[in-house]
């Protein structure tokens, strides 16, 4: 195996019996020590599959894993210890507070009750829930449970972090903040796999990403590698008068590709992110017959609609995403300017 | 990592605390069902006694150790619904994934299951002495007593684990409340083996319960016999072992990867 590697799966399948499901047919891919990588698909891609497996509590029909250079399926109780785990669902006990849920995790880890009860605190302040510690989680809000989740995985300092849809159904406010504490995390040294539908969230986090679509990794790279690949970065632009594509065209040398008919056109533009203030200035020649004027950079959304030929929210049903759709700039251009 | 004592010893504080903040389900509820079995049938059927042949003058005296028994039966099942209600939350894989044994797991919430009971037979038991029952065997007989109420009740137990785990469906325990029923009427609890049909006869012969019922009444009202104790921790123990040998395999099948 690769030296250093946190995380190495090879040609990792599962069939769910007797169904005969095949959830994952052959999934590989690294994760260096240290980093934050994001498992991206949609319900049902097998993102939960793959955690499952890699923090041993499902065991794979074929193929390998490895955390730390230990088999998950060899050893499980060794691979456990350097793992912290928050999975889908908030898994906690509505009968127990905040506070006993993480003195339990922390004993149960083997520290004395007076270590646990230190450890407990400290993370209740990370967390923002000290003034919830000593409420059941019964009484707790989605965001508080999710925290509390994640905080349990934080028990014992563990070297691998996985989330599974860690902010799936959190506020934009309580995201923020926990992306806040992945990254914290990561300055630590600590190793997360981090699986969302969210892809501005993986875009936001994640330091290299892998799509998965139906059970196989259809790519994998830096966010901003994949956007350059599968996605192009557009000029979307309304302009006065009936001869505007022409206009358009003649002043950049780029065809637009879509009209509405109301002067709605949009440029794709070659040459990345780098080549639009070269367009922006050739555009700046037709002065104010522009209306409006929109930079969009390509985004993992349109790098997924590429590879899998549809929208990652399909069907997903899931929470407001509207803070997260992607790097928007919009550049209002004074409709007195001119040149 | 812990041992396996600490993990029992955790776990086990965690069950009895959750049942502190759920008492009425968890520490009373075992109390009803033998308690109005004790008051009522005991005052309603107590002619019975002047049968030829029936040992004694006072019904209740003759109900109160079969009815502590009882609470066994009747107070288990928690424990079971507990831990399939963990299994469906997630929060036994966070347990497993804490390297928790699958053995401390279920080895706390059946003693806690036991440790349910012995409230609801301390309170039959005051409620038989008020009612006229005579311990005539004093602190031994009734040490002995609550100590046979553990071992019925952990074997007794088993049985809810079996169901729950085999069918990981909470409610699926309550189906199995009734068993005590037929186990009761099977047994000696109502009437001495010789007042008994000939087929009941012969059933209770076969049911663990009669010699539950049996061996309570020696260490009760005496007199304390060897025979029927050593009868009742065997098949106590037998029964025991089945249930847990069981119980181990549903629970390994339900939480080990697959």
């Amino acid at each position: 195996m690769t030296d250093g590697a946190a995380i190495e799966v090879r040609d990792l399948a599962k069939r769910y019996e007797p169904a005969g499901v095949e959830a994952l047919r052959g999934v590989s891919f690294e994760v260096g020590q240290g980093e934050i990588f994001g498992f991206l698909g949609r319900n049902g891609a097998g993102k939960s599959t793959t955690v499952r497996i890699l923090t041993t509590l499902l065991r794979p029909s074929g193929g390998s894993a490895h955390v730390l250079g230990t088999d998950v399926t060899a050893e499980p109780a060794k691979v456990r210890h350097v793992l912290g785990v928050a999975l889908q669902d908030a898994a906690l006990d509505e009968l127990m507070t905040g506070r006993e849920h993480l003195v339990l995790a922390s004993r149960l880890s083997g520290a004395s009750a007076k270590a646990a009860g230190r450890k407990a605190a400290d993370l209740l302040e990370v967390f923002g829930l000290t003034g919830a510690g000593d409420r059941i989680a019964a009484r707790y809000s989605g965001g508080m449970r999710r925290r509390l989740d994640v905080a349990m995985a934080l028990v014992r300092d563990p070297q691998v972090l996985f989330l599974d849809e860690p902010t799936t159904g959190l506020d934009p406010q309580s995201r923020r903040a926990l992306w806040e504490l992945i990254r914290r995390q990561q300055e630590q040294g600590t190793t997360v796999f981090l699986t969302t539908q969210y892809l501005a969230e993986a875009d936001e986090l994640a330091e290299r990403v892998a799509i998965v679509h139906a059970g196989t990794v259809a790519a994998m790279g830096t966010p901003t590698a994949l956007k350059e690949r599968y996605g192009a970065t557009t000029v979307r632009l309304r302009v006065a008068g009936a001869d505007a594509v022409d206009r358009v065209k003649g002043a950049t040398g780029v065809d637009p590709v879509t009209t509405a008919g109301d002067g709605r056109l949009v440029l794709n533009v070659t040459g990345g992110d780098a080549a639009v203030p070269a367009l922006l200035g050739r555009l700046a020649t037709l002065g104010p017959a522009i209306e409006r004027i929109e930079v969009r950079s390509a985004t993992l959304e349109d790098v997924f609609v590429a590879l899998t030929g549809s929208e990652i929210e399909a069907g997903a049903g899931s929470a407001d995403n509207t803070s997260l759709t992607g790097v928007r700039r919009g550049i209002g251009v004074p409709s007195g300017s001119n040149r | 990592m812990t041992g396996s004592f600490a993990q029992v010893r955790l776990l086990l504080a965690r069950n009895l605390r959750e049942g502190l903040r759920n008492p009425v389900l968890a520490y009373a509820l075992p109390i009803v069902i033998p308690l109005t079995m004790m008051v009522l049938v005991a005052k309603t059927l107590s002619v019975v006694t002047r049968l030829p042949g029936f040992p004694t003058t006072n019904y209740a005296e003759w109900m109160t150790p079969a009815i502590i028994m009882l609470t066994a039966m009747t107070g288990v099942g928690y424990a079971a619904t507990s831990l399939v209600i963990d299994i469906q939350s997630g929060f036994l894989d966070r347990l497993r994934l804490l390297n928790a044994k699958p053995s401390s797991l279920l080895l706390s919430r059946l003693l806690f299951d036991v440790v349910r009971v012995l409230p609801a037979g301390a309170t039959l038991l005051v409620v038989g002495v008020l009612l006229g029952t005579h311990v005539n065997e004093g602190v031994v007989g009734i040490v002995g007593l609550f100590a046979l109420l553990i071992l019925w009740a952990a074997a007794y137990g088993g049985l809810y684990f079996v169901v729950a785990l085999t069918t990981r469906n909470a409610q699926a325990p309550l189906a199995l409340a009734p068993l005590f029923l037929p186990l009761q009427f099977l047994s000696t609890q109502f009437v001495p083996r010789s007042l008994l049909p000939n087929w009941v006869q012969t059933a209770s012969v076969w049911n663990p319960f009669t010699y539950m019922v049996d061996a309570a009444r020696s260490l009760v009202t005496g007199p304390l016999e060897l025979e029927p104790l050593a009868k009742a921790i065997a098949v106590g123990v037998g029964v025991l072992i089945v249930t847990q040998l069981a119980a181990r395999r549903s629970f390994a099948r339900a939480v080990d990867a697959v």
